[in-house]
């Protein structure tokens, strides 16, 4: 367990200052609210994403090395990771160093901060489930998601299993869900929360991403959901900018708004949706949570 | 493509298959078939191929199928394969190392985008450091559409054209794309390691060329 004044690496990647900017800001913003602290690394470098792994085994390694190295060097023993894109690559980067000592000696020969690969690795539901227990929530939360029925949706990248051991089950994970009910939201079970969205195969190869995102959106209106919960910035944006296209082709009449985990916890703590600047969204994200009194 | 059980030369399936071994990490004479990865992938419909065929077509030696067919480019590395594995085979890993081989043998992907998409974003984020999504995006589909224009496909340069101006101009008005040059000062160490990759993959594929050369002779 953490102590409060305990500070915790924070690792925002590149969709996190660019198209999910406001997801940084949430980020922030909630742990803040909880008092978890948390630190931006100092200037970090691309993971590489799963492009990296694609173009060059060392490259995909090396990348976020660097990343691992700086944080390692600034005295963290934990590091958050939002986007699950980086969070796996990371990962993937552990696994390697932890089992070949050349390749580690041979990324620390360029690196300025050479890695040691000590830190623990954690995604924003880890956290949020540790200041749960520890019960950073119970004061801040001033009213019940009422009504609102979230389709938790954790994507592919975050159970991620090689051989690491992930927090939660890599087939029916139940971190999300444990959180919304804690802040009184109607969560279900469906078969469709960790499956992939096709994000890497969005813009080359938009027929693929099409038809796995029209699966999930089909499987979430069945089973009577009134909107998406999602961590991944990758996720998000796909689900959300590509919602017309693929709700066209598939015929599914209802949209359903994509939030982010940070922003339901925002309504639940009575911070204005707009401070969050939830209003980035391509699918309405305020009609549903004013229609329903939340806010 | 396929292979007949006549012509099947265990010494040439040894050679291919532990390189694949080798390369990926993962142990493919583990698998005994039971198809799960097959019925966790996400793309196999799409594809028409899932990881059973991938590793069997490894474990027989096929090179030539295995480095080009659908599955290797269109898989979208979400490691369901990985998960659902009795024996811990990430045929994830896998179809990322045939693409690495497939560009070594010089063959053109059946979707050539997929492979621009990939260099574009590792090359974004070893200029800078940092990927900068309009940047990358630029390179390309400059590839993409320039690829168009010079097979004459009109039509095709104009659609992507306009969808991406469509997307554009949607998360623009989001507030959701930026101008901005994200950079990271330290970039210095990763423009070395993309030095030290391109290095070990040109000598990777110098290394197949004169492979080849030397079985035709």
């Amino acid at each position: 367990m953490h102590e409060v004044t305990m500070e915790v690496a924070y690792y925002p990647g590149c969709s996190l200052h660019q198209s999910s900017q406001f997801y940084d800001l949430q980020t922030k913003r909630i742990f803040s609210e909880l008092g978890t602290k948390i630190v931006e690394i100092n200037d970090w470098s691309c993971c590489g994403a799963t492009s990296a792994g694609k173009f060059d085994d060392f490259l995909a390694v090396a990348l976020p090395s660097r990343n691992l190295g700086i944080a390692e060097n600034a005295g963290f023993t934990e590091m958050l990771i939002p986007c699950s894109g980086c969070y796996s690559s990371h990962l993937m980067a552990k696994t390697r160093l932890r089992s070949n000592e050349t390749l580690r000696s041979d990324i620390n020969a360029e690196l300025a901060f050479p890695v040691k690969n000590t830190i623990k690795l954690l995604t924003i539901l880890e956290l949020l489930l540790e200041a749960a227990k520890q019960g950073k929530f119970e004061s801040k939360i001033t009213r019940q998601l009422k009504g609102l029925k979230p389709a938790s949706y954790y994507g592919c990248m975050t159970r991620f299993a090689y051989d690491v051991p992930v927090s939660d089950n890599v087939e029916n994970p139940q971190g999300m869900e444990k959180i919304l009910d804690m802040l009184g939201a109607e969560t279900m079970d469906w078969s469709y929360k960790t499956a992939c969205c096709g994000a890497s195969a969005a813009i080359n190869d938009s027929e693929t991403a099409m038809n796995l995102m029209g699966k999930i959106m089909k499987n979430a209106v069945h089973s009577g959901f009134n909107c998406i919960v999602t961590t991944c910035p990758m996720c998000q944006l796909n689900l959300d900018a590509y919602q017309n296209t693929y709700c066209n082709k598939f015929g599914i009449y209802e949209r359903l708004p994509v939030y982010f985990i940070t922003e339901l916890i925002g309504v639940a703590m009575g911070i204005p949706l707009e401070e969050l600047n939830a209003h980035r969204h391509f699918i309405d994200t305020l009609g549903l949570v004013k229609e329903l009194n939340l806010i | 493509m396929t292979l007949s059980a006549l012509s099947y030369n265990p010494q040439t399936a040894k050679s291919f298959i532990d390189e694949v071994i080798e390369r990926s990490h993962q142990n493919l004479y583990a698998c005994y078939q039971c198809r799960r990865c097959a019925s966790g992938c996400t793309v196999g419909e799409e594809t028409g191929i899932t990881p059973d065929y991938l590793i069997r077509l490894v474990t027989l030696g096929d090179r030539d199928a295995a480095v080009d067919n659908a599955l290797v480019w269109q898989c979208v590395s979400c490691y369901t394969c990985g998960t659902r594995c009795p024996n811990n085979i990430q045929s994830g890993r896998i179809t990322e190392t045939l693409k690495k081989m497939s560009r070594e043998e010089d063959v053109i992907p059946l979707n050539p985008n997929i492979a621009y998409f990939h260099d574009a974003f590792v090359q974004g984020c070893t200029r800078w450091g940092r990927v900068n999504e309009m940047e990358f995006m630029g390179y390309y589909e400059l590839k993409n559409i320039g690829k168009h224009m010079l097979s004459f496909q009109f039509r095709k340069a104009y659609e992507e054209i306009a969808s991406q101006i469509k997307l554009g101009r949607s998360m623009f008005k989001q507030k959701r794309l930026h101008l901005k040059l994200h950079t990271s000062r330290g970039r210095k160490e990763v423009k070395q390691f993309y030095k030290i990759a391109v290095k070990k993959k040109a000598s990777l594929k110098k290394e197949r060329r004169s492979q080849i050369k030397n079985r035709q002779e």
